[in-house]
């Protein structure tokens, strides 16, 4: 998209308040319309709704998919053959798999987006990065599921991968130690599933296995939030806190995305929000789907301006967020700021089914 | 027999569940007396509506009505003998009417409960064992035994599947799935319980003849047929079928102050948010029938269809979310008809007309009519089951 290119020369975070909701609003509705004409079921959706796609519509009024709808229909804007990969969401409860279809030019966004909102947080130059994972075998390159996706893409920030642990998910000490004396003078990178940092580096660990225990130098980016763990979820200063008081790691970031909505995630800042970029904002939604005020906690909706090859550029979340007012914070620029709670739970229905 | 570490006895440990009664046995008739009974002074609260309904449903009085509605007194009848029941995590009294009938139709019972601790499974377990203590039903406690295990811990599933005459499987087609992978006797009979849905025929002009106050009481009535279950029971409706002339004017009143009721009363969980819209926007993109959309409340949408037509698939829904349709000729009842529709609540026809018609039209479907307001109240005859006949087999002497 044309109006993606005027954004790439600048910092991710770049755009103030102001001039960001302007132009926020004008290219969302542009990309309404966009997937309206070329996706038949987007159309069916707004036709149903009688949306008005002439009116220059305000963010709140943008129509948004509920984010399970990607499991049930093939939301394609793009032509079949243009298909480039296919991304699969890992789905944590319900049936089947979010199915994304990306094209070529949807592909290069999302990873020059990445790149630029990863090097606001770490700088330009490549690291080495510790993976808390299994290496991924027989990878089909057309066809991705959600972790690997993740992977991948933040590999390209690396300039050497290597993985924690072997194909029965035990931690392999030789290889961290090796990684850690190769590496551990200078600034690198670990990266993992909220899940798989906790499991690992927090409960499995054992430290008397690491002959060079220095992680000063480590940045850890976390994301994924605590899935199949959810009952052993921790708070996210008690998680900080273990990790740098257990491994001496200091720089914890943890981040927020949606497979739905890949490049355009949010890092959290210093002071422990998530910061919306030029290509993202969010919008928290009650009970009955009304805009929440500052401080009410309710359902998140995702805006991106990256999705081209799909309509997934409004989604509505099964997620329960809540922006905060935190005048104190600086960083990053003047982006909304969010938190996340956890996702929304799973009802005990009245009714005659289920034992 | 074998158990699994994990299992609770609420009720009858030691029973030995090898006794069989004539059904209507007076010592049952008289046991459920004393229930009844005993429910009404644990729960002076009345914070429990559901176990009123029970302890009514038990009442000496009831019980013989339905005798004399079902027995044969030509015929010999007794239990089959041991009824395993595998009942539904979300109706806390589901267990105990699954129970009952297994205590009528005179035979003795394993109730594996939910997992779940609702209040009513304990305090109609206190009941029961407060009654079993009495010298008089010394031969009903062998014929009941409550357990709660997880349905994880296959082995008691497994175990009791082997050696009942019956097996009475709530809880929709995942459990009766799960259910027919465990070998059982030969001659053992599965009830099953399968996956239903349900729908609501209203006559227009009908309804609107009646003074607003009557009015409001059928679409009380429907909102409690519907919201007491979140509409997640397989009787609720989910299709209203309008007819007659005043069709507009009758629905704007019933969904207008059904809506009132929701907004007074009804409470959901915010996952029902996400449900409602889910589901509309789903619709919306593929359903080609839809005339309209109107979404009252959270928990209110409806969906007005073009016309009932041929293969009119109607999805299950819950949290109050209903398809509404006009139908001209009550033979059109036939697309929406299948074997997975269980009920329908009508109002503003006679019970004579229905009979008639039904009577006339070889409906594969539809097991139950009953005036709205009665979706829920469940009895011997269920989901098309005659459970007096199927849960006792017939001496033959000639």
């Amino acid at each position: 998209m044309h109006f993606l290119n005027n954004l790439m020369n600048q910092n991710a975070y770049s755009l103030e308040a102001v001039s960001k909701f302007k132009f926020f609003k004008k290219y969302i509705n542009f990309l309404t319309t966009f997937h309206y004409k070329k996706s038949n079921l987007y159309k069916s959706y707004l036709k149903g709704m009688n949306y008005n796609l002439k009116k220059n519509q305000n963010l709140s009024d943008i129509p948004f998919l509920p984010v399970r709808l990607f499991k049930e229909f093939n939301f394609l804007s793009i032509k079949k053959k243009e298909i480039f990969k296919t991304l699969l969401s890992s789905g944590t409860t319900s049936n089947g798999l979010s199915k994304i279809y990306i094209d070529k030019n949807n592909a290069l966004n999302q990873i020059k987006v990445l790149q630029k909102i990863f090097n606001n947080l770490i700088g330009n130059s490549r690291l080495p990065m510790l993976v808390i994972d299994k290496q991924a075998s027989n990878i089909d390159r057309k066809s991705f599921n959600a972790s690997i996706a993740a992977i991948n893409g933040f590999s390209i920030f690396a300039n050497e991968i290597v993985y924690l642990l072997d194909h029965e998910n035990n931690i392999n000490y030789k290889i961290l130690n090796d990684f850690l004396k190769r590496n551990h003078k200078k600034k690198f990178l670990i990266f993992g599933f909220t899940s798989n940092i906790f499991i690992n580096l927090i409960k499995n660990i054992n430290i008397k296995k690491i002959l060079i225990k220095d992680f000063s130098n480590a940045f850890l980016v976390h994301g994924g939030g605590w899935k199949k763990i959810e009952e052993q979820k921790i708070s996210r200063t008690k998680f900080n806190l273990t990790l740098n008081t257990k491994l001496g790691i200091q720089n914890i970031r943890n981040y927020y995305g949606l497979v739905e909505q890949i490049g355009s995630i949010f890092f959290e800042c210093k002071c422990g929000y998530f910061v919306a970029s030029n290509y993202s904002e969010v919008i928290i939604r009650d009970e009955n789907l009304n805009v929440c005020k500052k401080g009410e906690k309710g359902l998140v909706q995702l805006l991106s301006l990256l999705p081209t090859s799909y309509p997934g550029h409004s989604i509505l979340t099964e997620d329960i967020g809540e922006i905060v007012n935190d005048d104190n914070c600086k960083c990053y620029g003047s982006g909304t700021r969010f938190i996340i709670h956890g996702r929304l739970k799973n009802a005990e229905l009245r009714g005659c089914s289920n034992t | 027999m074998n158990e699994g570490k994990n299992v609770e006895y609420l009720v009858g440990k030691k029973a030995k569940l090898d006794f069989v009664l004539e059904p209507f046995s007076p010592k049952i008739i008289n046991f459920l007396d004393d229930l009844s009974k005993s429910l009404d002074n644990e729960f002076n609260n009345k914070n429990f509506p559901d176990l009123r309904a029970l302890s009514f449903f038990c009442r000496k009085n009831n019980i013989l009505n339905l005798r004399d509605k079902h027995q044969n007194k030509d015929s010999i009848r007794f239990g089959l003998g041991l009824l395993f029941h595998i009942t539904p995590s979300n109706i806390p009294t589901n267990f105990a009417y699954s129970l009952i009938f297994g205590l009528i139709t005179g035979n003795s019972n394993v109730v594996k409960v939910p997992s779940k601790k609702f209040d009513e499974i304990k305090i109609i377990c206190k009941s029961i064992n407060y009654i079993l203590s009495k010298k008089k039903h010394f031969q009903i406690k062998n014929m009941i035994s409550v357990i709660r295990y997880y349905s994880t811990d296959q082995l008691l599933t497994k175990n009791f599947s082997a050696v009942c005459d019956a097996r009475l499987i709530w809880g929709g087609d995942n459990t009766i799935a799960d259910l027919k992978k465990f070998e059982t006797k030969a001659k053992n009979i599965d009830i099953p319980f399968s996956d239903r849905y349900s729908i609501s025929l209203i006559n227009s002009e009908k309804l609107l003849k009646l003074p607003d106050y009557k009015i409001k009481n059928v679409i009380k009535n429907f909102y409690n047929d519907t919201y007491a279950v979140d509409q997640n029971a397989c009787s609720s409706p989910h299709l209203i079928l309008w007819k007659g002339k005043f069709i507009t004017k009758a629905k704007k009143f019933f969904w207008d102050h059904l809506n009132n009721l929701v907004q007074e009363k009804y409470k959901s969980p915010l996952i029902s948010t996400v449900d409602n819209h889910s589901k509309l926007v789903a619709e919306l993109i593929q359903n080609k029938n839809i005339h309209s959309f109107k979404k009252f409340d959270k928990s209110l949408y409806v969906i007005t269809l073009k016309k009932i037509c041929p293969n009119l698939f109607i999805e299950k829904t819950k949290w109050g979310f209903f398809y509404e349709c006009n139908i001209e000729n009550l033979k059109n009842i036939n697309y929406v008809v299948n074997r997975n529709l269980q009920t329908l609540t009508y109002f503003g026809f006679s019970k004579k007309f229905i009979k008639t018609f039904f009577e006339k039209n070889n409906f594969k479907g539809i097991d139950r009519i009953v005036p709205i307001g009665q979706a829920l109240n469940i009895n011997l005859i269920w989901d098309g089951y005659d459970l007096t006949k199927i849960l006792s087999r017939e001496i033959e002497i000639r």
